[in-house]
């Protein structure tokens, strides 16, 4: 994308650091309030038209160069993750449109009873905002990201007509669903930012290629290098790529000046900036600010309640696959955003965990996928032929997307060893399932077998605990109004830095069981407009 | 391993692997093991578990001297010994296998790449709604 040639040596406004869910929305809705705005992003841009669908060898490169994890892509703008300590591993994509690009575009939000746990159940803490107050600013997301789905969901507050009709739920998902029906359990269309209509500059209806996770070649998939980056540039932002932040340098009076970063070329920059704002992830947000200690703040920037890379959440995934003899082509249409069930969402007391879960139905995929995937991998041997013509083209998968409450001793510490490709320290995870979170796998999974033998599978197959499934990072620097028990504030402010924002899944105080993105993207705008509206000094 | 070494090893151990079925050869005797040391040159993962499962495993020699019961039973203690390595192995073993077009029409499946064709799905319908509609709101008031 062609951009004007921009100072660099000017002090700009607002430097955002990342340019993936969040950040591209506040770098948008700042630069179209007139803001001065420069990014700084470790990746680069995708070539939609090269993604690996349209080469023969992509269930391979899903194992390599375009797996979600960046332990196995390891490309130079990824970073190395510790998880020796850790029972889930963290996936991301670094690059504009960071994990947008390989999301599957699920887009539920957080229900009213999510902000409230500590009220309503006793644990974790409150959120300082509520659902209402974030609603305005879901409605803007998903009409600039294009939401497909229809309203009136009996499980979740009205909400507005979404901008696009569900994307089909096909005959699988129909199969599922009545499933759901006969049980009397809830379930509904999902709703997705995948286009079942055209809409968006240049961006066509989903063709159904099933393998919306490795970029989407139609566009129709929306991603954030599609949906803000453009309105941003359009209105000045400058974004810069390939170029990876040391740390955020503050001034003598402890308040932040900007960041020192290395170049595409590895050269050591500095940019001068009057507010920092980070959209880096609920796993990249800790590193820097751990990464950027100094005299002042000598257990890092931000952490005067030592909450910093504390509580990380990431939702426990779990799963159930049926084998259905009968059914055919299960690898048509989106891959994992078809219906959801609520069914369990809330708190029970006559369960023994609190909170709840929601269900995602998941297609099949393709033969290789089917052979190393699933519950277990397809056995090796004389057996192999059988067992892979029983699963392939007849797996079905209903995903548990679990409540994930935050706990200290889960946190993203630095690496005494570990180093990124340009030698600074890498994080490290912590984390453990906790008791609470089991048993609530645990529920899911007999109910979830259920659904699966009421919908008529022959085989019913269980995944205890998904590990490649850390697609949500929360926690690690959380909102709230006591500067002792949270990072920033509602508005997003660092309690101890107030020229410096958060506005990535660092910010969460609990996670709730769907999805984050739509509600990062809601907290990234309400922070804009906080910054558009109160803090008019930060504009030159 | 290097595209130089001698695959008649790999060979053997694919073809106990993905054994021949129908009219198709396994998966050694597709030729396949170039292809494996190659995909796994290009990625140190899983460089590092076709060396670990190949060095585990008897000298070629002695591993086909093995009759079929015997060079699974190789396999398997390798298997048992380093899980990781020889399930990664699997896995590259797997996504080549299921790459190639004559498997693709065993199993009757288009073997087309996802994009750009995609596929074709019947319209939303809007009549699935007809039970859960019925549902009255039963989300937690706060």
């Amino acid at each position: 994308m062609t951009q004007p040639i921009h100072n660099p040596d000017r002090t700009a406004d607002v430097l955002i650091i990342g340019a993936g869910a969040s950040g591209a929305a506040v770098a948008a809705s700042l630069s179209e309030a007139g803001f001065d705005v420069v990014c700084i992003e470790q990746g680069h841009w995708q070539d939609s038209f090269k993604f690996p669908t349209t080469e023969p060898d992509w269930e391979l490169r899903s194992m390599s160069s375009w797996s979600i994890n960046p332990n196995k892509r390891k490309l130079p703008e990824d970073y190395p993750i510790n998880v020796e300590n850790s029972a889930v591993d963290p996936v991301m994509f670094n690059g504009v449109g960071g994990s947008t690009i390989m999301w599957v575009a699920h887009t539920p939000r957080l229900h009213p009873s999510d902000f409230r746990v500590k009220s309503l159940d006793g644990v974790a803490e409150d959120w300082p905002i509520s659902y209402e107050d974030l609603e305005p600013w879901y409605d803007l997301n998903d009409q600039v990201m294009g939401c497909a789905g229809i309203a009136g969901d009996p499980a979740n507050p009205p909400r507005s007509e979404r901008p696009m009709p569900p994307v089909p739920i096909g005959k699988d998902g129909e199969m599922i669903a009545g499933a759901f029906d006969r049980l009397g359990w809830h379930w509904w269309p999902s709703d997705n930012y995948v286009n079942s209509t055209r809409y968006g500059e240049g961006r066509d209806a989903c063709n159904f290629c099933g393998h919306n996770m490795m970029g989407c070649y139609q566009r129709a998939k929306a991603s954030t290098d599609l949906t803000y980056w453009p309105r941003a540039i359009a209105q000045g932002a400058e974004l810069v790529t390939g170029a990876r932040v040391r740390e955020i340098t503050t001034g003598a009076d402890g308040r932040a000046t900007g960041v020192n970063y290395l170049d595409s070329e590895g050269n050591n920059r500095h940019r001068a900036a009057r507010a920092v704002v980070m959209a880096a992830n609920g796993v990249g947000t800790p590193r820097l600010l751990l990464l950027s200690d100094s005299d002042k703040h000598p257990n890092g920037l931000a952490n005067s309640s030592g909450l910093v890379g504390k509580n990380l959440m990431f939702h426990v995934y779990a799963g159930v696959s049926g084998v259905f003899p009968d059914h055919e082509e299960p690898w048509v249409g989106p891959v994992a955003n078809i219906i959801l069930s609520q069914e369990f969402y809330e708190t029970d007391p006559d369960r023994d965990f609190v909170r709840g879960y929601s269900y995602q139905m998941a297609r099949g995929q393709g033969p290789g996928a089917t052979a190393r995937s699933g519950p277990k991998r397809v056995s090796w041997g004389q057996n192999h032929h059988a067992e892979l013509g029983r699963r392939f083209g007849n797996t079905l998968n209903l995903g548990v997307i679990g409540d994930d409450l935050p706990e200290e001793h889960n946190t993203v510490t630095l690496d005494d060893r570990l180093k990124d490709s340009s030698g600074l320290p890498a994080p490290k995870i912590t984390y453990r399932v906790s008791e609470n979170s089991r048993a609530l796998l645990d529920h899911a999974l007999v109910q979830g077998q259920a659904v699966m033998e009421e919908a008529g599978a022959s085989e019913v197959m269980i995944n205890q605990l998904s590990r490649e499934a850390g697609w949500h990072l929360m926690g690690t620097a959380r909102m709230g109004d006591d500067p002792e028990r949270s990072v920033v504030n509602g508005n997003g402010q660092s309690h101890d830095i107030d020229n410096l924002f958060i506005v990535d899944g660092s910010v969460f105080v609990t996670g709730g069981a769907v999805n984050p993105t739509p509600t990062i993207q809601a907290i990234a705008l309400r922070t804009a407009d906080y910054i558009t509206n109160e803090r008019k000094d930060l504009k030159a | 391993m290097t595209l130089n070494s001698d695959t008649s090893l790999l060979s053997a151990a694919l073809d106990r692997v993905i054994p021949p079925v129908d009219d198709l050869p396994g998966a050694g005797g597709m030729g396949l093991a170039g292809e494996v040391v190659k995909r796994c040159e290009a990625d140190s993962r899983f460089n590092a578990a076709l060396t670990t499962v190949i060095g585990a495993l008897p000298s070629p020699n002695d591993f086909t001297a093995l009759d079929d019961e015997g060079q699974d039973g190789a396999l398997r203690t390798v298997e048992s010994s380093d899980p990781d390595a020889f399930g990664l192995w699997l896995d590259v073993v797997y996504a080549i296998y299921y790459m190639q077009p004559a498997v693709h029409r065993r199993l009757s499946w288009h073997g087309r790449t996802p994009q750009p064709e995609g596929n074709v799905m019947p319209p939303w319908d809007e009549s699935v709604l007809e039970v859960a509609r019925q549902r009255e709101p039963f989300w937690r008031q706060v």
